[in-house]
């Protein structure tokens, strides 16, 4: 559960580097975004890799950077798959990969 | 040299990439298919199918070598080896082993195993020959038919010229952040430019690690002169020096009883309370020379080198033992060689590494294909084709679709090949290189549009047919494979018909290029037409 926690933020991260970028932003929303909405997703596009990263590394030491360096590869994959050929899913995909972090965190925090 | 920096890298990235990007795929492609290594091998062996590693797989470790023990007792007293492979969690099955008498002049009689199901106890039927997982591995840097030695300097300049290709890379490719998710598809070269970037970006921490442990790990064969210099002995000097349990013993025909295997194990586990064993061997049993060596698994750590133990065979005494604690360099040497192989790697970790073995493959074929594109594009219409371009355009064909089919080839030869035939395993060989030689003969003479098209249908049908051959020949099938929960079995027939689909895929879009190509002749003419008219 934890390495989807941790796959979870890291896919985040990256949809949040996607929607701070102008085109990808507009092909998602069908509306410009403004400079304080680039910022703002930076800014937990930041948090959201560093705590999978941190996650990684604290649960599985050296191990945990090779499978960090293996979510992000999974997880640009899939975004440009998604930005690319399906981008109107994008809003989809947000939503269950938010409800993942939730539930994936809740679930560790619980057992 | 080109007039500017950037320039000058272009350039550079262009004929670096290319001059080798043919063997690179090879690596590659061979390379990703070695992290599954075990798990290919398993699917070679139809044998092994049902062998299933008990749940308190190592609780039983210490009674099932001390069976194997007394097996080996019994069955091959004289022998000058004995060896206990014992279950893993890739490699299921239990292994009781014994050297065979060795031909006259020959250091080594070959091994005589004993499969065993680890479950039941029960004795396995012999696998089939074949070398499995372990050819793509060895072909990764032996290149086969080729002299081991000249192979890896070989494999090693390639290594090299990937490296400075994808340092020159990052530094030419100025939208790297930018572009990073983009994709322009059914854009001429554009979109061929994108899939090499994404291909490359997605994976570029383990493409550069990939390319930098590979030459790491070969380091003593590049650059062996500090070695030399230090010891007396070079190279061997230098691993007998960092691996105290390299002891080397002179064998002695004096015989002697073997110490109580009991006793040999109690000091293992005092040693190692929570091992987890792999190997339990034995040189020159019965005699006064007898060594026992005992390995143990490196888990999950970021480390190389296996934990050994070894005993004297006769006294029990404990002669040598891997050291706990590395230096700085060994730990940097030991741990880039275990990120290279990915023998610590879980399911997961081990997919992961597989998904960025298969972006590479994608990496080095987008650029080959770009290359010959982006010239043919610069042609003049009543220009001739140069004989470079028909060599890129002949070797991309050979390479990137003959490559494929030969490896399906080998799956299918493994199923299709009579069990007892002579030399089994080197026919499966012979038939992936055969197959190879025939694309390449192929693509010598057409390689146009068709012939792609022709090859990816030939791939295709080649992938699907490897489980329903599989289905037909072995008790076992893709369903079987599902409920059984045998995922390494399942995963194989799911990615040989996920390869199917691609190659269906492929052969879809050519045929859409091609027609889109035919109907966009027209109007640029017309265009065209007009234009002189007006400017007439």
């Amino acid at each position: 559960m934890s390495e989807l926690l941790q796959f979870s933020l890291c896919l985040l991260a990256f949809n949040c580097f996607a929607l701070a970028k102008f085109n990808h932003y507009r092909d998602v929303f069908k509306v410009r975004p403004t400079q304080k909405q680039s910022n703002q997703f930076v800014i937990a596009a930041w948090i959201s890799i560093l705590l999978s990263l941190v996650l990684s590394v604290v649960e599985h030491k050296g191990y945990g950077g090779l499978l960090f360096c293996g979510y992000m590869a999974l997880s640009v994959l899939l975004l440009m798959i998604f930005y690319s050929f399906k981008a109107s899913w994008v809003k989809f995909m947000s939503v269950i990969n938010i409800t993942t972090i939730f539930l994936s965190g809740l679930y560790i925090s619980v057992f | 040299m080109k007039e500017s920096f950037f320039r000058s890298m272009t350039w550079m990235h262009t004929w670096v990439g290319l001059l080798v990007c043919w063997l690179l795929y090879l690596i590659f492609f061979a390379g990703t298919i070695s992290f599954f290594r075990d798990e290919v091998t398993l699917w070679n062996q139809p044998a092994l199918h049902n062998a299933q590693a008990p749940q308190e797989r190592i609780s039983l470790q210490r009674q099932q070598i001390i069976a194997g023990v007394d097996y080996l007792k019994t069955a091959a007293p004289e022998s000058n080896r004995w060896g206990i492979y014992l279950p893993q969690e890739r490699e299921s099955q239990l292994i009781y082993a014994y050297e065979k008498p060795r031909p006259e002049g020959k250091r080594f009689g070959g091994w005589q195993e004993h499969y065993i199901n680890p479950k039941t106890g029960e004795s396995l039927q012999q696998p089939r020959e074949t070398k499995g997982g372990n050819f793509f591995y060895r072909l990764h840097f032996d290149l086969h038919y080729i002299d081991v030695r000249t192979a890896r300097w070989i494999v090693c300049f390639a290594s090299l010229f990937m490296l400075v290709a994808l340092i020159s890379g990052v530094v030419i490719h100025k939208r790297i952040f930018k572009d990073m998710f983009s994709f322009r598809k059914n854009k001429g070269s554009r979109s061929w430019l994108d899939s090499h970037n994404v291909s490359s970006v997605l994976a570029l921490p383990f493409h550069i690690m990939i390319t930098y442990t590979g030459l790491i790990t070969l380091i003593f064969m590049l650059f062996p002169y500090p070695a030399m210099t230090a010891y007396e002995d070079g190279i061997r000097g230098l691993f007998n020096d960092v691996t105290p349990t390299n002891v080397r013993t002179k064998s002695s025909d004096e015989p002697a009883p073997l110490t109580a295997v009991e006793s040999v194990l109690d000091q293992v586990y005092t040693n190692w309370p929570n091992a987890d064993l792999t190997q339990f061997a034995i040189k020159d049993p019965n005699k006064a020379s007898a060594t026992i060596t005992v390995r143990a698994s490196t888990g999950t750590h970021v480390r190389d080198q296996t934990p050994t133990l070894l005993f004297n065979g006769v006294d029990g005494s404990l002669i040598a033992k891997s050291v706990d604690e590395f230096s700085s360099t060994e730990v940097f040497y030991d741990s880039l060689t275990a990120l290279h192989t990915g023998r610590l790697a879980n399911p997961l970790l081990r997919w992961l590494y597989f998904l960025c073995g298969v972006a590479g493959c994608v990496m080095i074929a987008t650029g080959c294909i770009m290359w010959a594109k982006r010239i043919r594009e610069r042609m003049k219409k009543d220009q001739r084709p140069s004989f470079g371009l028909k060599l890129v355009e002949g070797l991309n064909l050979a390479t990137l679709m003959g490559l494929p089919l030969a490896t399906s080839v080998f799956f299918l030869a493994n199923r299709l090949l009579p069990i007892n035939m002579i030399e089994r395993a080197d026919k499966e060989i012979l038939a992936f290189f055969v197959t190879w030689l025939a694309v390449a003969l192929f693509a010598l003479f057409k390689r146009a549009k068709q012939q792609w098209i022709l090859l990816a249908w030939v791939n295709s049908i080649a992938c699907i047919s490897i489980p329903i051959v599989n289905a037909l020949t072995t008790n076992g099938n893709i369903i079987s494979y599902l409920l059984n929960g045998q995922w390494a079995l399942f995963s194989f027939d799911l990615v040989c018909l996920i390869s199917a689909v691609l190659f269906i895929v492929q052969v879809k879009k050519l045929r859409t290029h091609r027609q889109a190509s035919v109907s966009n002749v027209r109007p640029s003419r017309v265009a065209k037409n007009k234009l002189r008219e007006q400017s007439a």
